[in-house]
């Protein structure tokens, strides 16, 4: 794409900010139908305990309308594995186990009877923890599962290979071994989930307003788990509040709200309360990562080997899968000769871990890049040079098949050991502070992932006689900004301005297929699906313009709101099109076009070219630790990122700022802390997300390595910048410490621990 | 939620109001910030609130100043400890006290005297004002008003030696001995960011220093360490006398020790007993440095 | 009971329940839905409001206590002609709205320091007249909470606003 770009690439703010800045916005909380009544579920009070209810004193509540349990109802399990029921039956499996549920005329009546829903407990003692659930003689968790495995609470199980791995380790000059442990996270969205149902008996339609990022899929899960038919269930989706993973799944209290409208024939809401939506919501996989690998004499890694145990908790969901992601980070990140990857997903008692922003990858890169700081410090060799040395480079097929066409990763390293360098002067105020600093890389899709059959997205695009266009767009907005790309990719290829633009993709039953919002893949996959599409239309625009204004050329420039000629002669766009519309043949300017990726299904040993491109990013991190108190303050991120294209770069620093914050959080605070299967922290006070007041200073480069499969060279931006985060931050706080960091979040107190436990070492040799 | 409200206009109703709830079930509400987390998680029946929100007078929503002390009225909400040019030179314990606290939203409600009568052993203007040798004005539904040192308000965890029928007036902090006392005053708060903490830990320190470096008198207190927020009088002891600059490591561990003896921290969400005493003892030893 | 009081500049009576809170009288009473709930516990700042010119969490304040006061919802702050105040303009530009949903509690609360700083001359705890630098506005918006931008384009915008001031 040779022509000056005058749009892509430019501030552009988001399309819809203002009616986001004024209260405008209609969020699904702020949904009211007439007659809507108010759903309220309970959970049961014991992560595990067989149980027996009794809903009829609650029924008898004056605005009582309908109790659901699981008695009442004749659905088909839900979740990744279809593993998971909806209403449980006579047994609890974890804290959020949803037992009964009720529909009532106001909040307040639906919350009271809740309390007079009568359940008698025979507590049982759970599994919480994995290696205790792969024990021999302990009971099935899951009496659901598919029970294929070797051991009946194995729930997935994933094993990977490349390279000869003996032969590796014979060449290794250094091998280090190490468990590292990663802590639950939750999304923390700051709109609690909701969703309103409105069923019509008349005819037997289901409605949903509900802030699913994928609603085709969700769309045939609902009929699944409801028994009905996909296309009597239409989805609209309000403006939602915050996704990054959370709506990849569909919850139990979709359906269950979906049930209570079908019961009672009238709109059914249910919001989660902030603690709800601590304890019922999916949440980032924990998991024990044991990593061994191997470096040569010159500095080389050599082998990675990779045994990881998960708790996936009492169900499955698409988290369950997140060894796709891990297994190609560990595969592919640098360059690796042998790798051997083992995941099993363990059924626990536990609540159940869904997919979340970067999808396994700050969990497999906090290991991997602990392992090169330890490595290095083996063989004597600087932290920088041994991770430009290992460097992916373009052209690399790597080990596992992805083929990295175009590829920034020497570029992002480069860049970020530089500009951290020149600001590294070690101030050593005095022994109570000390500073050092860290790098880590990473590796994510940047066009989408094949792992559904079809990864593609449709658009279908109009103009309309007073030369406004239409995107209907399958891709979804869920505040990445995802629509406002989409309208100034339209404005760049057709000169229409951008306050003629409507982007249309709340509703299935008009927008073409899409997989979801997943994978870093919507500007990826819903751009090139919009070009596809203005391609077919301006062909037919060009042909109409051509004979309007007796030109045999076909190739017009869209500027402005109109259609010019190389000669210079130029028509408005609008007159072109009603031209089309009231002469003949008669014409309406729109054209549908559909794109799919050229990505391919991994083969049965999960090899093969799963993305359309691949991104990249490096962080260098300088940290500040306070050793009277163990606090870690990051003080400045340096962050280059290979985005392939900057299509709008306010945008693209939201993406950034924001992705870098949440991996600060997940480095230090944030961490939801369960005893025996109870969560003890479901709330913002003790769940500690981090506020302005925490903000490190974060500088953002950009590196463009114009992939030519993006739209403009464009890649995947989203996931990105939180994935090395938390490495980075421990390889700084190692480095300023001379401690050893294997778990996350790094707290004062694990800081102060490791402080004490290297003075004890001391003492003791 | 459901609760009765009543909403007395000045002093004299309030006593009036708070005579005839007597053998009722009530609960005073001033800035709600507490009040309302309690009550939502659970309302007792037939309960009450009487709502200090709505009272006119003045003296219990202001700071004054007297010969002997600066008289700080219950209602004063911490954004206005933050904002008092009085608050801000004379006593810097309290104002970074109520700078740290909570969020700036909380702060324009959050009120001394709420912070005081939930009694939480967090309660960081408590901490503050306990370093500051405070002493409590206490009034009855007689309007008569009596006097409790700080350290002798608080008798349990959340439990203050107020009767049902008292609430909290003022508080009245000692000026500083001297007027050209250099101050050496702080208040360190720890938690794991930087805001919106409750304390895991927390040290107010107030010592007021002569021209020759010497330290004249001392507040230290601790809070999140013990059932309520303790003043660390031996610590203070320790210092009084000697010279601000000249303690050897030796001395500040002893000082740090001595703060220590009065903590008898538990375990639990935030922090272990063992993080905490460690950290204590760190913090104080850099109240010395 | 009956209160009267002064929303976004309009008179107004309403009856409540003595134990309504703020939030709940604006979304659900008078179905002024851009004050969000966010957590109903003070912790997330969604549902700022202004009382009076200061920001408070309304889902911690007594709807009864308003009585006689002058309260400010996002609503309130775009002009009668839909023209956008210049802290919703400074946010817009800035690229400082994702998902939207801590917007309007950022918007208030950001319009409370630049109210305060013309009352009061001064910023809480600083001394600064007229424009606080950049670390006193992450610390007066540490109440407000925000899982998609990591702070920086609010920040960003809030310095704009002071800027132009000066
Ligand atoms: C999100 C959040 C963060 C917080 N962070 C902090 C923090 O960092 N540090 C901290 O110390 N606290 C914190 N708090 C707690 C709380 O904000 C403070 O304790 C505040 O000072 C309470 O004041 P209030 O006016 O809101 O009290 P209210 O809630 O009105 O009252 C609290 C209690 O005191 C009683 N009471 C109030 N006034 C009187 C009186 N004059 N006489 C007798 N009894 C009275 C009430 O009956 C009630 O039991 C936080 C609270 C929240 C919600
Ligand atoms: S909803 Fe009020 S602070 Fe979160
Ligand atoms: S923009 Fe989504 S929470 Fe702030």
């Amino acid at each position: 794409m040779s022509k000056k770009l005058k749009i892509i690439g430019t501030p552009v703010p988001k399309h819809d900010a203002k009616m986001r800045t004024t209260g405008e916005a209609i969020y699904g909380h702020d949904i009211k139908l007439p007659n809507m009544l108010y759903g309220a579920i309970l959970r049961t009070q014991h992560p595990h305990a067989e149980f027996i209810i009794d809903v009829s004193e609650a029924k008898k509540l004056p605005g009582v309308v309908c109790i659901i349990t699981a008695d009442d109802v004749d659905t088909n399990h839900i979740g990744y594995k279809r593993d998971h029921p909806i209403l449980k039956k006579n047994e609890a499996n974890c804290t959020r186990d949803e037992i009964a549920a009720v529909a009532a005329e106001t909040k307040e009546i639906a919350q009271e009877a809740l309390k007079l829903i009568k359940v008698k407990y025979k507590v049982k003692k759970g599994l919480y923890n994995p290696h205790d659930a792969l024990k021999k003689n302990v009971p099935q968790i899951n009496k659901f599962s598919s029970g294929k495995f070797e051991n009946k609470n194995i729930a997935e199980k994933f094993f990977y290979e490349h390279g000869n791995l003996e032969q590796e380790k014979k060449n290794s000059v250094a091998i280090v071994k190490r468990k590292f442990t990663l802590p639950r996270m939750t999304h923390a969205c700051m709109a609690t989930s909701n969703i309103t149902a409105h069923y019509t008996k008349t005819n037997g339609k289901l409605l949903l307003y509900s802030s699913t990022q994928v609603p085709f899929l969700y769309q045939r899960d609902m009929a699944h788990a409801l028994k009905m038919n996909p296309s009597d269930i239409r989805i609209i989706q309000p403006i939602i509040g915050g996704g990054f993973g959370s709506k990849l799944d569909m919850h139990p209290f979709e359906p269950i709200c979906a049930l209570l409208s079908i019961k009672t024939g009238k709109p059914v809401q249910i919001l989660y309360s902030r603690e709800e939506e601590f304890i019922a919501s999916p949440t980032r996989q924990p998991m024990e990562i044991e990593l061994t690998a191997g470096v040569d004499k010159n500095g080389n890694f050599t082998f990675r080997e990779i045994e990881i145990i998960k708790d996936n908790g009492a169900y499955t969901s698409w988290g369950a899968t997140t060894p796709f992601v891990i297994m190609q980070a560990f595969s592919s990140l640098y360059k690796i000769k042998a790798c051997r990857f083992n995941a099993l997903a363990v059924y626990t008692n536990n609540v159940f871990a869904g997919s979340f922003r970067g999808y396994g990858n700050p969990q497999a890169t906090f290991a991997l890049e602990r392992v090169i700081d330890l490595l290095a410090d083996e063989i004597g060799m600087d932290k920088a040079e041994i991770r430009l040395r290992n460097a992916n480079t373009k052209g690399e097929i790597t080990g596992q098949g992805l083929h990295y066409d175009t590829c920034g990763h020497k570029e992002c390293l480069q860049t970020v050991i530089k500009k951290l360098k020149v600001e590294k002067k070690k101030v050593e105020k005095n022994n109570r502070f000390k500073r050092g600093i860290g790098y880590a890389s990473m590796l994510h899709v940047g066009g989408g992932a094949k792992i559904y059959r079809s990864d593609g997205c449709g658009t279908t695009l109009k103009i309309d006689p007073y030369g406004f266009c239409t995107i209907i767009t399958g891709s979804n907005e869920i505040g990445q900004g995802s629509e406002t790309v989409l309208a100034m990719i339209a404005a760049e290829e057709l000169g229409i301005e951008l306050s003629k633009i409507k982007v249309i993709n709340t509703d299935t039953d008009v927008k073409p297929w899409d997989v979801g919002v997943h994978a870093s893949r919507t500007s990826f996959v819903a751009g090139n699906s919009l070009l596809g599409a203005i391609n077919i239309l301006k062909e037919k625009l060009n042909n109409k313009a051509a004979k309007l204004l007796n030109e045999k050329t076909k190739s017009f420039t869209y500027e402005n709101g109109n259609i010019i000629s190389p000669s210079n002669q130029q028509i408005a766009l609008d007159k072109v099109v009603r031209e089309m519309h009231f002469t003949e043949p008669n014409e309406l300017a729109i054209a549908s076009y559909f794109y799919e990726p050229s990505s391919k299904f991994q083969d049965k040993d999960f090899k093969g070219n799963v993305s359309g491109t691949y991104a990249f990013a490096s962080q260098s991190i300088s940290v500040e630790v306070d050793t009277y108190t163990g606090n870690v303050q990051v003080l400045d991120i340096h962050v280059a990122q290979d985005v392939g294209k900057v299509l709008n770069p306010l945008l693209l620093d939201g993406q950034i700022h924001g992705g870098i914050l949440q991996g600060v959080g997940y480095a230090l605070t944030e961490e939801l802390i369960f005893k025996d299967g109870e969560l003890l922290n479901p709330n913002f006070h003790n769940y500690k997300m981090l506020t302005a007041a925490d903000v490190p200073n974060i500088h953002f480069y950009p590196v463009e390595t114009n992939d030519k499969q993006g739209p403009y060279g464009a890649k995947g931006v989203g996931e990105a910048p939180l994935i090395p985060t938390a490495a980075a931050i421990a390889n700084a706080v190692c480095n300023a410490l001379d401690i050893e960091i294997v778990e996350l979040p790094i707290t004062p107190e694990r800081v102060l621990k490791a402080i004490a436990e290297k003075k004890n070492n001391k003492k003791n040799k | 939620m459901e609760f009765e409200i009543e909403s007395p206009k000045n002093i004299t109703e309030l006593c009036k109001t708070i005579k005839s709830y007597r053998s009722k079930s009530f609960r005073f509400g001033a800035g709600y910030t507490d009040l309302l987390m309690e009550l939502k998680k659970h309302t007792p029946r037939n309960l009450t609130v009487i709502n200090l929100a709505q009272l006119k007078d003045v003296s219990f929503s202001s700071i004054r100043s007297t010969t002997k002390n600066i008289q700080i009225g219950a209602m004063i909400t911490a954004s206005k400890l933050v904002t008092d040019t009085r608050i801000e030179q004379l006593f810097p314990v309290l104002q970074q006290a109520a700078h740290n606290l909570a969020s700036t939203q909380i702060r324009q409600v959050a009120t001394l005297g709420g912070n005081m009568c939930t009694a939480s052993p967090s309660g960081d203007l408590i901490c503050a004002a306990m370093a500051l040798q405070a002493s409590c004005e206490i009034m009855n539904d007689d309007k008569k008003i009596h006097n409790l040192s700080i350290q002798d308000f608080f008798i349990g965890v959340r439990k203050t030696a107020l009767k049902k029928n008292e609430f909290l007036f003022a508080i009245n902090i000692p000026r500083n001995k001297k007027r050209t006392a250099t101050l050496h005053s702080g208040f360190i708060k720890i938690g794991t960011r930087k805001s919106m903490e409750c304390s895991v830990v927390s040290l107010a320190f107030h010592l007021q220093i002569d021209k020759t470096g010497k330290i004249i008198d001392a507040g230290i207190a601790i809070g999140a360490s013990a059932p309520t927020v303790k003043f660390a009088q031996s610590a203070c002891q320790f210092l009084i006398g000697k010279k601000i600059n000249s303690f050897s490591e030796k001395e500040k561990e002893e000082f740090a020790n001595k703060v220590l003896s009065y903590a008898s921290p538990i375990s639990d969400i935030r922090a272990t007993a063992w993080y905490r005493k460690e950290v204590l003892f760190n913090i104080s030893k850099g109240v010395l440095e | 009971m009956e209160i009267t009081f002064t929303l976004n500049g309009k008179k107004t009576i309403c009856h409540i329940k003595v134990s309504t809170t703020l939030l709940e009288l604006l979304r659900e009473t008078l179905n002024l839905t851009g004050t969000k709930p966010g957590c109903h516990e003070g912790e997330c700042g969604a549902c700022t409001v202004l009382i009076n010119g200061k920001s408070v969490n309304s889902c911690l304040y007594l709807a009864l206590n308003t009585n006689g006061k002058e309260i400010t919802t996002i609503e309130g702050l775009t002009k009668p002609n839909g023209g956008l105040d210049e802290v919703q303009e400074s946010m817009i530009k800035n690229g400082a709205v994702q998902c939207g949903f801590c917007t309007s509690g950022m918007v208030l609360n950001i319009k409370a320091l630049q109210l305060e700083t013309m009352q009061n001359k001064k910023v809480p705890g600083s001394g600064i007249k007229n424009s606080p630098n950049r670390n006193e506005i992450k610390k007066w918006l540490e109440g407000n909470l925000c899982r998609c931008t990591g702070y920086v384009k609010i920040i960003d915008a809030a310095e704009e606003v002071f800027n132009k001031g000066k």
